[in-house]
């Protein structure tokens, strides 16, 4: 994995365990700038590596570092240079906007004055005009979840963890909130961890992706090698799955078996050779061609073993 | 040929904040500040503003009618030591209706975790809180009491005026403002719902208001005086105003058979310490 001098975060070893359950499994990990991405599926152990990173959680074991911040030693350090945009609701209602993010810069340390500037500032940036001095308790989902980002983004971070900010979005504001997370890595120049239980939603705004599964680590790479990854076809034969998968793999093509189906990666460099050869090889071995169809985002699909 | 603009909007994008950055001890004060003014309803609703606001004008009849006493009959009628005492209902529903205030909506509307992902602590956070509720409490009896002093001053009773009585008060609203704030804080802090916290509190003292004084009550008939001061304890106002007897010299309200002194200080210092122990642990469980 390539990061800059200090990675934005790192982990040795990390594990949590809670007394009924495991949320983190011996995890080794590192995240350079720009966007990164974390992805798992709800329980997988996101929430609880950004509590870590804050240095919050105590470890159980293993070690962890923010911008070159032991976790465990420097939690205060961190939390001054860092944002956080947790999942769930956080929102006085009977607050308007404005109050809100100005009352935690300060609690981030600016100065009264300064903390006015940077709230209007940053929340003319995540797009909240008029209505930011209503009270909040009459907020679409939409505004509720940008000021969410801006009293993250008030204190102007170095990096900034958002967890699951497009929960329950509608698909216009998902695309909004993806655009403007894009722009506080790119055009801010803010470092973002951004959580999501959705691969392919994350693959359109991160320079790099991390896949967590009970708190294990599945992968970690550059985004560009996931999408040539993750662009898979699904083949599912009668009978004689086994004799395919042997002549595809024959062939030079990585298979993987998933119940019924073959999942078949497909060649990056030449799309249609890998697809020429399914079609060969069904017709070759006469086998009854039941279900073939494209495949995307399923994170599963992408780390199963291949076939030997 | 073109005319040159003769104005231009630059969007001049994200700016980096490159300013002072304060401590937690400033940030802690800043909380403290915010929390205060929202126990008076400042930078609220006008409905939030209204109980605070009435309760506090509540407070100052007692010193109005006093100074006017004072004014036109020339009599001085309310002691300075006793007046907490006296106005101990007012206090509590203020103490009720404001305490769920600071700690029950950080808890509900889950904006603690917003807290500590910043440089402040539990414990910053838990001291920002009680000293915001123990300024306006002392607030609240400082000011009738001292509006009295004056009073009494401009009034120039025959004979001295009452400095010890006053002071001796003010050092005794110390003493209320730290036991009611952290028994308030504690009560209100083990629900997010601000009317259970509200509730609670309330019945706390309605609860040991009565149990004091039925105690005291049966103990003083049945010809056991020296037990019903003990009785008397169980009563936060008449706990202070024992401790505020014993530490200022001035008269309690209830002079017969009062427990020695040192014992009042020391429990009112185990309440305390006991509800902000309290406190702190109920904030180091909701912050893992």
């Amino acid at each position: 994995m390539t990061a800059s001098a200090t990675p934005c975060f790192a982990t040795e070893g990390l594990t949590k365990r809670f007394p009924r359950v495991t949320a983190l499994d011996d995890l080794t990990v590192a995240a350079g700038t720009g966007v990164t991405g974390l992805v798992g599926a709800n329980g997988a152990g996101k929430s609880t590596l950004i509590k870590i990173l804050l240095g919050l959680l105590p470890t159980t074991s293993g070690r962890a570092s923010v911008l070159g911040l032991d976790t465990a030693t420097q939690g205060p350090e961190i939390r001054r240079v860092v944002g956080y945009m947790p999942e769930h609701d956080c929102l006085p209602p009977d607050m308007s906007a404005t109050e809100f993010v100005v009352h935690m810069a300060q609690m981030s340390g600016l100065p009264r004055t300064a903390a006015r500037e940077r709230a209007a500032d940053t929340l003319r940036h995540v797009g909240l005009d008029e209505e930011r001095y209503r009270p909040m308790g009459g907020y679409s989902t939409g505004m509720r979840q940008r000021v969410k980002l801006a009293q993250a983004l008030v204190h102007d971070p170095k990096l900034v963890f958002l967890d699951e900010p497009t929960n329950g979005l509608d698909p216009q504001g998902r695309d909004d909130m993806l655009a403007l997370i894009r722009r506080v890595g790119t055009e801010f120049g803010i470092n973002v961890l951004v959580t999501s239980h959705l691969l392919g939603e994350l693959e359109r705004v991160c320079d790099h992706v991390i896949v967590i599964d009970g708190g294990r680590l599945l992968r970690s790479s550059a985004i560009r090698e996931f999408t040539r990854a993750e662009q898979t076809i699904a083949v599912e034969v009668e009978e004689g799955q086994q004799r395919l998968a042997e002549r595809l793999t024959a062939g030079g093509e990585t298979v993987a078996a998933q119940g019924r189906l073959l999942t078949v990666q497909v060649s990056a460099d030449d799309p249609g050779r890998t697809y020429d050869a399914v079609r060969d090889a069904v017709c070759d071995l006469g086998l009854s061609l039941l279900r073939l169809e494209q495949r995307r985002g399923r994170i599963e699909d992408v780390f199963k073993e291949p076939v030997a | 040929m073109t005319t040159e603009p003769t104005a231009v909007i630059h969007d001049i994008g994200y700016r980096h904040y490159d300013g002072v950055r304060l401590g937690r001890g400033r940030a802690t004060l800043a909380l403290g500040v915010q929390s205060l003014r929202g126990v008076f309803g400042l930078g609220r609703t006008v409905r939030a503003k209204i109980m605070p606001l009435a309760l506090a004008a509540i407070m100052l009849m007692p010193t109005v009618v006093s100074i006017g006493v004072m004014a036109l009959a020339k009599q001085f009628i309310m002691p300075y030591p006793n007046y907490a005492v006296f106005m101990q209902a007012v206090i509590a529903i203020f103490l009720a209706a404001q305490s769920p205030y600071l700690v029950a909506p950080d808890l509900r509307f889950r904006v603690l975790p917003l807290y500590l992902s910043r440089p402040l602590t539990v414990t910053d956070y838990v001291l920002a809180k009680l000293t915001a509720l123990a300024i306006a409490l002392f607030g609240l009896l400082a000011v009738p009491l001292t509006i009295q002093f004056v009073g009494e001053l401009l009034v120039d009773l025959p004979g001295p005026p009452h400095t010890a009585d006053y002071l001796g008060a003010l050092g005794g609203a110390v003493l209320y403002a730290v036991l009611l704030s952290s028994v308030g804080i504690a009560l209100a802090s083990f629900t997010p719902r601000r009317g259970l916290g509200v509730a609670s509190v309330i019945a706390f003292y309605m609860f040991t208001a009565a149990v004091s004084g039925i105690f005291a009550g049966v103990l003083i008939s049945s010809g056991r005086d020296s037990l019903a001061g003990w009785a008397l304890l169980l009563n936060p106002f008449f706990l202070v105003d024992y401790a505020q007897s014993a530490l200022f010299g001035t008269t309690p309200v209830n002079t017969e058979s009062a427990p020695p002194g040192i014992a009042s200080c020391l429990i009112l210092l185990a309440v305390v310490a006991l509800a902000v122990t309290g406190v702190l642990l109920r904030y180091r469980k909701a912050a893992s």
